[in-house]
């Protein structure tokens, strides 16, 4: 950030995030502010998420060794909880999560950063800037959802036995050692959608682009778009499950299934999870 | 010469070479493979290669039979990764993690990138010349080899390489083609074929309120997983159905279920049947059903049914009602309801469900006739392995052949594959890395992967009329040593019937004029060209057909399931359960890293073997979590970390099936253990094929234990945190929902 | 007669330390500048013990951040979620340990408690190396260190500053200045010293004192400006050493993990560090003591008073830490609540009662005299209250990774590896390294104040008429002139 910058958008950047009016379509900054949905009642468990994200992001294989010392790479991981009042089988099946960044609104990881390598940015992302990142992991020490991945070895030696770089994505960066990374909602994808549709004076359109996991979903229970835009798939899915991004404690029928995790920290979390449905007379 | 060793025109090479390297460095760029320095021309680049920009081209995934239509992701020549291709009615646009992983095989470290030849014990690189020489040698006209000496195994194969195959089996006039799966569908199709009249009928998973699924894990391994995940996302939504699940080990489709019931291995057909008793309380019902069915069903009350499946008595009433409740419904039945010895007998006692409900057209009906048998899939056998191997172990053939398959690992220890195979005096493998079975062969033949070549499949599930799903490159070949299998075929062929194939210099040309001879199948009026590349760029042919006609057979006879109690064996007491996993599927695809590291959904174990065993069991042995076990049936003995897991029957012991490799390269080696070694020869009787779940083992704690490698941490609960909500569905309002 | 420095010492050890005595008010002051300087010259062979034994310990802490560095931190078999490890609560105990040099010679200072001249230098070196300690830790945790410097604000082409938001900012700040203050303290404050070297020494360290001092001498016009210029650093550093280790507790106290996010956090630090602080200068003074000979000024007045203040600083920590417990425990935040339960009963079960039993417990041992004044109990006393002190800072970082908010990603098994205690290990070696070598250049008994203490107590007694210590050995004087 610049000293210029600060001292010009003062106001600006003293307000509390997020307010209403951060993201409008008709400003030059902010016309976009990406948001996803998971409908956790259709999610299987399948995992195809997790490994189209390892396809277009270029994470690392660590290898049994250093998985087993919690150093896995995965943006995207699938949680399986068993239910707390379990009998003796799981007779409702299980719960899975898929957790990938949260995209926060107002991200722990971004306050804490001593050099701001986590920000915002104008498209509602939490960005991670791997050059200016010095490795102090205190982002991921503030991180409720723990979804940021430290490069704890130099993957760009070990993990792509040649041939196996020539898979790497071109259009995203190879972590060196010592930097965190995350999930990104596929922001080279994004990039692209925008400067596309810049060059043809537009905006993206819904469902123009997405993110790998989202694309690859087999039951499709991912859902994004740009929730500024109200005719958006992404943003009526919000309004209709009565999430507010800019609210910390929804106000919502019992009968809705929006929610967001760990609101009660206050992130305001960029991802709508949909709650689990059960016949319970099944 | 000069004294410095240059002659004058290696110092003229050097002199040009350092001129134009020099030049070139100025405008160059770096290669990416090597990180030396190359010129990019921009000038007359390849078709569609715009440096930066990617290409997407569509194609088919090959990496189970479902056959989905992909897109692969191209750029700077190079296939980057896999997409659904919208257009096709299987993949839907949609893609699962197997098939995310074919990139990973194209560029696998450990490919196998030249001919290889048997010297001693040792497989040593040779030229194709040599290898091709080897091949007429030994199976040519000269070797005088007779086709019943011939045998020729692959996996389940279909489309244009099917037809190439079986050419080349006629040219020789053998009949030994065996199509061989490790995992297959054959008891389900010989019930299907005996109730329905088809292999496999359509299920309408949408259309259904209720699903009863007996041990189909229809998300992760079934037919169609990616298809059927599309349904299943339509069929949970308003008006929601409601899934039941019930089996002996929870599959990932059961970990989705709204009622997941445990039921002792092999007893599905009679809780089926206990299910239809209940069910015949309603006249309707009776009136519909023959009355030999409902006099054999009238046997299964409840309580019998309970003491049979140990599943508590009320249960059966309570999925009967859901049944009379929810229609229409739709009844599956799956690998280890059909894993058995009266495993066609389970599937049809299921399938009545379907019958007495009336399902029957409407949420089960026929699949699209296909056109073309000549290319129609054979799904494979665990019979035709049997009957080949025991051929073999007579010393019949002189000449074998293998493709698509790894029957030395797959093959379990008691029928000694791989000693018969070492009797065979000349085996050949066509792989693209060296499997446990090329390692035992003599000549190894490195082919293209499904991202480089041509090719042409159809799905033995077909949802909507008919799919030819053409495969086509993605990419030049990575390793210049490697040769298609459709053009080794085809040399093969020329050998013997050089004049009829002489139109077609490779397989690319005979694939193409096949494809087009479909062209007034699907009513296409333009040029051939035209058709042949709408066909590429839509990556498949879509035909309208004529749906199969779906009968609903059942004899009570062949319903008769009163004998079919589990033997007791004292030193056997758990039943094994070798569950296939949706990433490893038989083993095939344990060299690919991605799949090693995502972890299985239920258990989120990564890079290993472990055994599934329920809390309960594993606390009266004092077994814990990382406990080394030793699971020993008649036939061998596996040492695997125990899982304490609560989706399993206590009786059973689940180990996943596919990896425990003794070759496939440094990502599958040494990785786990291998369930299929220890596999009794226990046969389902009407077809002959292996009962998967059949197998009964002893457990014993060894004493050593070792961290489970997993995703999962300390807890398995959310303690308290609101993560995964659960709202019951008559709360819910998902009609209100966009 | 007593020819000998042997023979003297013995007797001084027999007739003065032996007794309890303090320093005797009738010294000359020619042997107080005799005494010190030979500690310049003649350490005990223990010193030459210690001294290796620390640069070997630091060489292996050098050879793991070299392994480390090349190879990634994972080598340090740190992982998501546990990322910080031994490095940062090794971190904070050094910063910690910074803390009561600044209180014997700016807060005592300004309190004319003058029973801490004798010490106060040592302790201020011991600020100095202690925040150059942890300072290597903020180093060695870092990803990626060659790039440290962009935590720090300086100007440049890309207008790209850090993020002021940040403790860790703060933190960088923080420390920065308060190392480059309390050097500037000691300095000053070694000054007329230095200057009493310089006119003892000779060859390349007469040129060496007389660049460092300055060209003091003793003149009427630099006393007072001395005196100035000394109280005005300390009384800029008081707020300083408090603000340091405050904004070290923000690193926790401002994130939202459990166990972290307690406002009482920057005083309870703050006593932390003190408590650490003054139990590591118990265990200085008696190695100093011994090895230097300096039993004549560090008497055992001065160590009961120390003890005494270790004590108190031990009591007010303890408070402190019941709060926190107390708080989380009726407070209704069920993460840290699970964090606090999990430190009582889960894998670190072990070290965080040790924590507690060496923190609140073991200091019941100073407020007894007889103990107080019995260097071995002492010694040993000390040491386990800064291995309880360290126990703590570990307490504090590991267990919330370990069992912080998010269930899934828990990790109960993370065990630092050998690089992590290499390198805390090396960092003991560091300190000690220099510490010693510190004592060996410079004088670590302050001579002026000492003289100035004595003369004021000398000063006192006449008035009072009380009766002054005998005079036999101060007739025979010092050697050295």
């Amino acid at each position: 950030m610049s000293i210029t910058n600060l001292l010009n958008n003062w106001s600006f950047y003293r307000n509390k995030r997020p307010y209403r009016g951060q993201y409008d379509l008709n400003r030059q900054y902010g016309e976009y502010k990406w948001a996803m949905a998971v409908d956790l009642d259709i999610c299987t468990g399948c995992n195809a998420c997790t490994t189209a994200c390892y396809a277009e992001n270029n994470l690392p294989v660590v290898g049994k060794h250093r998985f087993e010392h919690g150093q896995v790479m995965h943006w995207i991981r699938i949680e399986r909880y068993w239910d707390e009042k379990m009998g003796e089988f799981p007779e409702q099946g299980t719960s899975f999560l898929p957790m990938m960044c949260q995209q926060c609104e107002a991200a722990p990881c971004e306050t804490v950063c001593p050099v701001a390598a986590t920000s915002h940015t104008n498209d509602g992302l939490n960005s991670q800037n791997y050059h200016r990142c010095i490795g102090s992991r205190y982002c991921s020490a503030n991180c409720p959802f723990k979804v940021r991945y430290f490069n704890w070895w130099n993957y760009p030696s070990t993990a792509w036995p040649a041939p196996l770089e020539d898979q790497l994505n071109p259009d995203v960066t190879v972590r060196t050692k010592g930097v965190m990374e995350k999930c990104t909602f596929c922001v080279q994808r994004l990039s692209e959608a925008k400067s596309r549709a810049r060059t043809e004076y537009r905006l993206v359109r819904d469902g123009e682009v997405l993110p790998a996991c989202a694309q690859a979903c087999p039951t499709g229970a991912i859902s994004f778009g740009n929730i500024v835009d109200p005719e958006s798939k992404i943003a009526k899915m919000w309004k209709n499950q009565q999430v507010d991004l800019y609210k910390d404690m929804q106000e919502k029928d019992n009968t809705v299934r929006g929610y967001r995790i760990l609101e009660d920290l206050r992130p305001f979390p960029s991802v709508m999870y949909m709650e689990r449905v059960r016949d319970a007379e099944a | 010469m000069s004294e410095s060793g240059i002659n004058r025109r290696d110092f003229l090479k050097v002199l040009g070479l350092g001129g134009s390297s020099l030049a070139l460095t100025g405008c160059g760029n770096t290669d990416v493979q090597s990180g030396v320095e190359v010129v990019m021309p921009n000038v007359h680049p390849e078709d569609f290669v715009v440096p930066g920009l990617s290409v997407f081209y569509a194609s088919t995934c090959t990496q189970c039979g479902s056959a989905c239509g992909v897109m692969g992701r191209v750029r700077e020549g190079r296939v980057l990764k896999l997409e659904g291709n919208p257009e096709s009615k299987i993949s839907g646009g949609k893609i699962c993690g197997l098939g995310q992983a074919a990139v990973q095989a194209q560029y696998n470290p450990d490919r196998l990138t030249q001919p290889m030849v048997k010297e001693g014990d040792k497989l040593v690189p040779t030229t194709w010349e040599k290898a091709m020489a080897l091949l007429d040698d030994k199976t040519g006209p000269k070797s005088g080899i007779s086709g019943e000496q011939f045998a020729f195994v692959t996996g389940a194969t279909s489309g244009h390489l099917k037809a190439l195959i079986q050419n080349y089996m006629d040219s020789l006039g053998s009949k030994n083609h065996f199509v061989y799966e490790a995992v297959s569908p054959a008891i389900g199709f010989a019930a299907n074929r005996q109730v329905y009249g088809v292999d496999m009928p359509r299920l309408h998973l949408d259309k259904a309120k209720l699903i009863v699924s007996f041990g189909s894990d229809f998300l992760g391994t079934g037919a169609s997983p990616v298809h059927f995940a599309r349904e299943y996302a339509k069929f949970r939504k308003a008006p929601r159905g409601t899934l039941v699940q019930i089996e002996p080990k929870m599959t990932m489709t059961g970990a989705n279920a709204d009622r997941w019931i445990p039921i002792i291995p092999g007893t599905e057909g009679v809780f089926a049947l206990g299910v239809a008793n209940e069910l015949l309380n309603h006249e309707e019902y009776v009136r519909a059903t023959s009355p030999d069915i409902v006099a054999l069903v009238r046997k299964y009350d409840r309580e019998t049914v309970s003491r049979a499946t140990g599943v508590r008595p009320e249960l059966v009433a309570h999925v009967a009602a859901l049944l009379w409740e929810k229609t229409p419904s739709l009844v599956i039945s799956g690998a280890s309801a059909e894993g058995h010895v009266h495993g066609v007998q389970n599937a049809m006692a299921i399938q009545l469900l379907n019958k007495i409900l009336g399902n029957v057209g409407k949420t089960v009906d026929g699949q699209a006739q296909s056109p073309f048998p000549q290319i129609a899939p054979s799904a494979g056998s665990f019979a035709a392995l049997k009957a080949m191997n025991d051929e073999m172990g007579g010393g019949k053939f002189k000449a074998v052949f293998i493709h698509g398959a790894n029957p030395v690992f797959t093959a379990p220890s008691f029928m000694g594959f791989r000693e018969n195979l070492r009797k065979a005096p000349f085996k050949v493998a066509f792989v693209d890395a060296i499997d446990e079975t090329a390692q035992e062969c003599d000549l190894v033949l490195p082919i293209l992967t499904a991202v480089e070549d041509f090719g042409s499949h159809v799905a033995w599930y077909q949802p909507e009329g008919v799919e030819v799903s053409i495969q086509q490159p993605l990419m030049e070949k990575l390793h210049a040593d490697t040769r298609s299998m459709g053009d080794i075929m085809l040399d093969l062929v020329k050998v013997r019937r050089a004049e009829e194939y002489k139109a077609w210099p490779d397989f690319f040309s005979y694939l193409k004029t096949a494809v087009v001879a479909v062209k007034p199948v699907v009513k296409y009026t333009d040029t051939d060209e035209h058709f042949w590349y709408d066909v590429l760029s839509h990556g498949l042919i879509q035909v309208d057909a004529p749906q199969q006609e779906v009968g609903a057979n059942f004899a009570a006879a062949a319903l008769d399931l009163s004998s079919s109690a589990p033997v007791q064996d004292p030193k056997f007491p758990f039943y094994l359960i070798p569950s296939e996993r949706h990433n490893f599927r038989d083993g095939r695809h344990a060299n690919l890293g991605w799949l090693q590291e995502s972890p299985d959904p239920l258990t989120t174990v990564v890079w290993d073997s472990w055994a599934e065993i329920h809390p309960k069991t594993a606390a009266s042995m004092g077994i814990s979590e990382g406990d080394y076990l030793e699971i020993a049936s008649q036939n061998g003995m596996l040492k695997v970390k125990a899982y304490l897991f609560p989706g399993i029957h206590p009786d059973a012991i689940s180990i996943p099936l596919g990896q425990g490799h003794e070759a496939l390269g440094r990502f599958a080696q040494g990785v786990g253990v291998n369930p299929f070694r220890i596999l009794d020869p226990v046969f389902e009787k009407s077809t002959g094929e292996i009962a998967m779940y059949g197998t009964r083992v002893s457990v014993r704690k060894t004493g050593s234990k070792e961290t489970v490698v997993k995703d999962e941490g300390p807890y398995n609960t959310q303690l308290g945190r609101k993560l995964v909500v659960t709202l019951p569905a008559d709360v819910a309002q998902l009609s209100k929902e966009i | 007669m007593i020819n000998t420095f042997e023979e003297r010492e013995v007797e001084v050890e027999r007739r003065f330390v032996r007794k309890e005595k303090d320093i005797r008010e009738d010294i000359a002051w020619a042997k107080i500048n005799s005494d010190v300087l030979r500690s310049l010259e003649r350490p005990r062979m223990l010193f030459w013990v210690i001294f290796l034994g620390s640069l070997a310990l630091f060489m292996f802490g050098v050879s793991c951040e070299i392994y480390q560095y090349e190879t990634g931190l994972g080598v340090a078999n740190l992982d998501n979620p546990q990322v910080w490890g031994l490095y940062i609560a090794t971190f904070i105990f050094w910063i910690g340990m910074s803390h009561s040099g600044t209180l014997l010679s700016a807060i005592l200072h300004l309190m004319h408690a003058d029973w801490r001249k004798p010490i106060y230098r040592f302790a201020e070196a011991m600020t100095t190396f202690s925040l150059m300690t942890a300072g290597l830790f903020v180093m060695v945790h870092l990803g990626r260190v060659w790039q440290f410097y962009y935590v720090v604000a300086y100007p440049n082409e890309r207008w790209t500053w850090p993020n002021f938001q940040s403790p860790l900012v703060w933190d960088a700040t923080a420390i920065f200045t308060y190392l480059t203050s309390s050097m500037i303290f000691l300095y000053i404050g070694m000054i007329p010293d230095l200057a009493i070297c310089r006119d003892n020494a000779t060859g390349f360290r007469k040129r060496f004192y007389t660049f460092l001092s300055l060209g003091w001498m003793g003149t009427d016009r630099q006393w007072a400006n001395f005196r100035v210029t000394y109280l005005t650093v300390a009384c800029f550093l008081i707020p300083l050493a408090v603000s340091v280790h405050s904004i070290v507790a923000t690193d926790f106290a401002v994130s939202q993990q459990p166990g972290w996010h307690i406002t009482s956090f920057p005083p309870y630090f703050v006593a932390g560090a003190l408590y650490s602080g003054c139990a590591a200068i118990i265990t200085l003074f008696i190695v100093l003591r011994y090895v230097f000979r300096f039993e004549e000024y560090m008497t055992m007045p001065i160590l009961e008073k120390t003890a005494k203040l270790t004590f108190a600083i031990s009591m007010v920590w303890t408070y402190l830490n019941l709060v926190e417990y107390s708080a989380t425990w009726y407070g209704d935040d069920m993460y840290a609540k699970q964090a606090l339960i999990y430190r009582a009963t889960g894998d670190y079960a072990v070290f965080w009662w040790s924590m507690n039993f060496l923190g609140s417990v073991v200091p019941f041992t100073l407020a007894f005299k007889k103990l107080r004044n019995h260097i071995p109990t002492m010694l040993v006393v000390s040491i386990l209250l800064n291995v309880g002190m360290w126990l703590e800072r570990w307490m504090i970082v590991s267990p919330t990774f370990a069992n912080g908010i998010y269930p899934w990603t828990m990790d109960h098994d993370q065990w630092p590896a050998w690089v992590q205690w290499g390198m805390v290990a090396g960092s003991f070696g560091w300190f000690n390294m220099l510490f010693m070598l510190f004592c060996k250049i410079f004088p670590s008994v302050s001579m002026y104040e000492v003289k100035e203490m004595v003369y004021h107590r000398s000063l006192h007694t006449k008035a009072h008429g009380e009766p002054s210590v005998n005079h036999e050995l101060a007739a025979e004087g010092g050697t050295a002139s």
